[in-house]
């Protein structure tokens, strides 16, 4: 049994603004374990990205607050940290890479410095070992030339090279914990599976356990252990990934997978959207937030937000009707049923 | 790289030729006659017009530019006329320019940094009361009329003031020049700077809001760089490129703003030199103040220019390759 590497406690991240309080992050917990690669996946407002920027603290305070939580890091609790404590942190231990690498680099500077300072600050090698060490880490991700290059400067890369050295950034001090946010979002498809493959091997390599937040389902598919699927600051469903596809227990879950374009169809089957629109962030409903989209909703979701729920081998889902969803599910999908690990055959 | 300064240098020429040609039309078809201002109004007209013959006033004005530019290249600027009569302009302003050079350098010491540091405090610091006395203070010295703040600072500071009990002041030494670093310097370099100030504390604090907020900060940050490593090296060194820009009008504004102010406090640069030309029509000193003033604005901006490339990378390799 693998040990606990982040162990996150009832997280909650509101906004001041000036059309209230934005509760983007409601209460989540999970935990991750050495090694292990979580997949955070949810769509644009659900708190995956702001979940994980509290984690590492990069939250502009004000207007953002962290009203209740523990973040349990190897046994400390981040949020309990001082700024200067959790500095050495940051870029050490938990490292992480942003999604839009055109604009994640900074212009001024080369990208030799970029990776270096990290090196000088938190490993203490002197110029000359860092910039040894920053060859090595572009070397291992894929850059040609590495050598040559450090003395370059970002817009002399094209975005799958920047993202390739933010990645290089983010594993230069061997962090235990690598934060990934949507990394391939704003690149082409053939770059994506780039950099997801580059990141799988130098998992294999290193194993460092990895967060991949994303809003596309199919990215994660190969990379994930397990998956966290969000909404509007909740987490609704976790799962280990195979058998979140197989059994996905939350409506919102199968929306998702729904919405998923497929290959192995026979003929040209419509995607199948989710109608509607997330709650108002500022307004949060008292009953579930997925209410008003949901097609199994009943009485009791709207007094009442579920909580998560054991529904299975280590998979929890948010829904008082999952028995419902189970059942229906692959009818909305158009599917036949998978082989599902570990239930109760019903 | 070296092709964009050798192409700003091809224009510098250019630029100059253009500068001079319409200084020297609005010197000879503006208001007003050298000749007669010399002469003063009771002339006989003779005479007058034999001075004009002599001074070479009456050929075509095509031969009169070329005559000037000519000699502006080999140094003489042509004479004074009204006060200290057949002084090279050269000398008058060759004597004066130290002076000028001097405040200026005082200016933009105090001015510049200290915008600067307010700017990146205030940005730091956004929506505090520090920000908001920034802000107080920046309007402030953007809306104070420099005509005037003098008159106000100099019976502040200058006088003895008798409030009852206790007579305080005079705290500063009013109007003179006794070099840089004699106390006389300090009212008139705190008048010119404050507009600077103003200018360089706004621009850094919108520039450093707008960096602040940047992706690449958000990354040095999740790096776990020192705060200061962070401002320093990621933010400031992005929010000075625009601030580069200002520094070429900061500079052209410096001479003209210098003008009312080293007349006021009786500095003798060349500001109070042109202030006394403008008012007495002395013709040369009006043309050379001028062309030698568009000069220096036209290359400072080519130097601003390298400056730029210098300091952006983008723009130093999009030129050179």
């Amino acid at each position: 049994m693998s040990n606990t590497l982040l162990d996150v406690r009832n997280l909650r991240t509101e906004f001041a603004t000036q059309d209230g309080i934005v509760h983007a992050v409601n209460g989540v917990s999970f935990v991750l374990e050495e090694g292990e690669t979580l997949g955070l996946v949810g769509e644009s407002g659900s708190g995956k990205s702001v979940s994980m920027l509290t984690v590492m603290r990069l939250i502009p305070m004000p207007p953002g607050r962290i009203p209740s939580g523990e973040v349990i890091f190897q046994g400390n609790d981040l949020l309990k940290l001082s700024a200067e404590e959790m500095r050495q942190i940051r870029g050490n231990k938990i490292a992480m890479v942003f999604q839009d690498p055109m604009t994640s680099l900074n212009p001024v500077l080369t990208i030799g410095t970029q990776i270096t300072e990290a090196l000088e600050l938190h490993m203490g090698m002197n110029n000359e070992q860092a910039r040894k060490r920053a060859a090595e880490l572009l070397k291992m991700v894929n850059i040609p030339e590495a050598e040559r290059r450090l003395d370059d400067y970002p817009h002399q890369f094209s975005g799958g090279m920047r993202q390739r050295v933010m990645i290089a950034i983010g594993l230069s001090c061997s962090p235990q914990l690598l934060i990934a946010d949507e990394p391939t979002t704003a690149l082409d498809v053939t770059i994506q599976a780039q950099i997801t493959d580059i990141v799988k091997r130098l998992k294999r390599e290193l194993g460092m356990a990895i967060i991949w937040i994303t809003h596309d389902l199919g990215v994660i598919a190969g990379l994930a252990d397990r998956i966290n699927v969000m909404y509007s600051g909740y987490i609704v469903e976790t799962a280990p990934t195979k058998e979140l596809f197989a059994n996905p227990l939350h409506p919102y879950t199968v929306g998702l997978l729904g919405s998923i374009p497929r290959l192995d169809e026979g003929k040209r089957e419509k995607l199948t959207p989710i109608e509607g629109l997330p709650p108002d962030l500022v307004n949060l409903p008292v009953g579930c937030p997925f209410y008003d989209r949901c097609r199994f909703r009943t009485e009791k979701c709207l007094q009442e937000n579920p909580p998560l729920m054991s529904v299975g081998v280590k998979h929890w889902s948010a829904c008082w009707n999952y028995e419902d969803v189970r059942q229906q599910r692959d009818a909305i999908l158009k599917r036949t049923a998978l082989p599902v690990a570990g239930t109760p055959q019903s | 790289m070296s092709t964009i300064i050798i192409r700003r240098l091809l224009w510098l020429p250019v630029l100059l030729i253009l500068i001079s040609f319409v200084t020297f039309a609005l010197g000879i078809y503006g208001p007003g006659d050298p000749v007669q201002v010399m002469m003063g109004l009771r002339a006989r007209p003779e005479i007058v017009e034999q001075v004009r013959k002599e001074y070479g006033f009456d050929r075509p004005f095509l031969v009169q530019y070329v005559n000037y530019v000519g000699n502006a290249l080999r140094g003489n600027f042509g004479y004074a006329l009204v006060k200290n009569p057949g002084q090279r302009v050269s000398d008058l302003i060759a004597k004066r320019l130290p002076v000028t050079i001097q405040l200026n350098i005082v200016v933009l010491f105090w001015s510049v940094p200290l915008g600067i540091a307010l700017g990146i405090i205030a940005a730091l610091k956004r929506n505090t009361i520090i920000d908001v006395l920034v802000r107080a203070l920046v309007i402030l010295g953007f809306s104070l009329p420099v005509i005037a703040l003098m008159p106000v600072l100099s019976f502040g500071m200058s006088r003895r003031h008798d409030l009852g009990l206790l007579t305080i002041g005079p705290f500063l030494p009013v109007g003179g020049w006794k070099g840089m670093f004699a106390p006389e310097i300090i009212m008139p370099a705190f008048v010119l700077g404050l507009g600077i100030l103003a200018i360089y504390t706004r621009q850094t604090r919108a520039a450093m809001i707008d960096v602040l907020s940047s992706d690449y900060v958000r990354t040095a940050r999740a790096k776990g760089l020192t705060e200061w490593m962070v401002i320093m090296r990621h933010a400031l060194r992005n929010a000075l490129i625009p601030l580069i820009t200002i520094i070429g009008f900061t500079l052209a504004g410096l001479f003209a703003g210098s003008f009312l102010v080293e007349a006021f406090y009786s500095i003798p640069g060349v500001g109070a030199l042109a202030f006394d030309a403008f008012t007495s029509r002395e013709y040369y000193v009006i043309m050379a103040v001028t062309l030698i003033g568009a000069t220096v604005y036209v290359i400072f901006n080519l130097i601003i220019d390298l400056a730029y490339a210098f300091v952006d990378p983008r723009i130093r390799y999009k030129s050179g390759s």
